[in-house]
């Protein structure tokens, strides 16, 4: 009986389903210019390019002022204004992990080899990491930028990771003149 | 009744127009497995038509013999919507075919344990309502699994693949949905009796406006092969570092 109680409903969401892909019109293919806006992205990526996460999160300047009575509420400035950026500089990491598996795919399509199994590790890697960066966003908009010390000190570790990866990246593109964007990068990041 | 009748001999007549259409524009050669199913619906579809007037005594063991023929033969049209979305020659078909047949065989097994087990229902049970639902499910899956793929890689779909895609997973949905409540409960046998050929000729009018013109897939433009091997030890790096940025 539940069985078929499930069939019934299950038909009807797979029903539904098919309705909603009609609607939605034929999936747009990645064009070309896109592929240079990725390439683009890539070089830029905005949260990797970022070199000072360390001292953004580092907390000293807070306990130097915190430690003068006077200077509370330049403090309390301070830290607020570290938050924000905070905030900007994870908001642009998840940017950057979003700009990457975007990049995966449109490889991919254009015939570069994988598998069923590495791409569903990827969503799983990129859904997990976005997780985790909305729950660092989270713990720093209820106690602030300087809870996670430990963290801190990752965090550049994430953007130099992200750097060389958009590099590398592009050295796996075949065309010249994105070869020539990659050598350029790779010679501006040494 | 008539209006039972006219849905039933429309079903043929339609597929009669699809093959025309097919045969006119010289679809036949491109989309070869589809053809031949759509042959077989109408060799099968005529067969049950001519049974139901001039043989009245055989036909419901005729409709649910061919039923369940029809069955196995859908496969034909996954078979043909998943080559034209991923041509053989293609990158994606190389790098995805190994797993979607997995996920396909470990589909059939499920819609053979599901079809199996309906001999533990309680109350009346139709051994055809069953395998029809059970391998319905199955292939609307494998459909809507192969054209959300296509989305999720940019690939575009044509007016023919995509008109017979949507309105074949749509068919198997409602099949699904409607052989179930039919076992369920005998008071929506009145309903399954019309909406059964009625979603069947609401396709096959689909499958028409989708030939009624020669539109396939766009090739895929591919790039040269190169690694991704790098680019996956990159993309680790980073993911790890993402991680221990919470859990050091």
């Amino acid at each position: 009986m539940i069985n078929l109680i499930l069939f019934a409903i299950l038909g009807l969401a797979l029903f539904g389903s098919f309705i909603v892909l009609a609607l939605q019109g034929s999936p747009r293919s990645l064009p070309d210019s896109s592929a240079v806006q990725a390439v683009t992205e890539i070089i830029n990526l905005e949260g990797s390019s970022f070199s000072n996460a360390k001292r953004l999160l580092d907390d000293t300047d807070y306990q130097v002022l915190c430690s003068n009575p006077d200077l509370r509420r330049l403090a309390e400035r301070l830290r607020n204004e570290r938050r924000r950026l905070a905030l900007t500089w994870i908001s642009l990491l998840q940017n950057d992990l979003i700009t990457l598996w975007r990049f995966r795919r449109f490889l991919i399509q254009r015939g570069v080899p994988s598998n069923v199994r590495e791409e569903l590790g990827t969503l799983q890697a990129l859904v997990l990491s976005l997780v985790l960066l909305i729950f660092l966003r989270l713990s720093i908009h209820a106690v602030g930028p300087f809870a996670l010390p430990r963290a801190t000190r990752q965090a550049g570790r994430l953007v130099d990771s992200m750097s060389k990866g958009a590099a590398l990246v592009l050295g796996r593109i075949p065309t010249a003149g994105w070869a020539e964007i990659e050598r350029s990068w790779v010679k501006s990041a040494a | 009744m008539d209006i039972f009748v006219v849905i039933c001999v429309a079903g043929p007549v339609f597929e009669l127009g699809a093959l025309l259409l097919l045969v006119r524009n010289g679809l036949w050669r491109s989309y070869t497995s589809f053809f031949v199913y759509l042959t077989w619906l109408l060799v099968g579809n005529s067969a049950i038509l001519i049974a139901s007037v001039y043989f009245p005594g055989i036909y419901p063991t005729l409709y649910w013999h061919i039923d369940s023929i029809d069955v196995v033969l859908r496969f034909l049209v996954i078979w043909e919507v998943f080559h034209q979305i991923f041509p053989k020659t293609s990158g994606l078909n190389r790098s995805l075919s190994k797993g979607f047949g997995l996920i396909a065989f470990g589909l059939l097994a499920f819609g053979c344990a599901t079809f199996l087990i309906y001999q533990n229902y309680t109350g009346p049970r139709s051994i055809h309502l069953a395998l029809d639902r059970s391998f319905a499910f199955v292939q609307a899956l494998m459909i809507l699994g192969t054209l959300v793929a296509a989305r999720y890689y940019g690939v575009r779909c044509g007016r023919n693949i995509r008109g017979i895609a949507l309105a074949f997973g749509g068919w198997m949905s409602i099949s699904t949905a409607t052989n179930a409540m039919a076992d369920l409960t005998t008071s929506f046998i009145t309903y399954w009796y019309y909406l059964r050929p009625l979603s069947f000729v609401v396709m096959i009018a689909v499958w028409i406006w989708a030939l009624w013109i020669y539109d396939p897939n766009p090739p895929i433009v591919e790039s040269e092969p190169v690694e991704l091997g790098q680019w996956t030890e990159d993309w680790n790096r980073t993911i790890s570092a993402a991680r221990t940025i919470i859990r050091p």
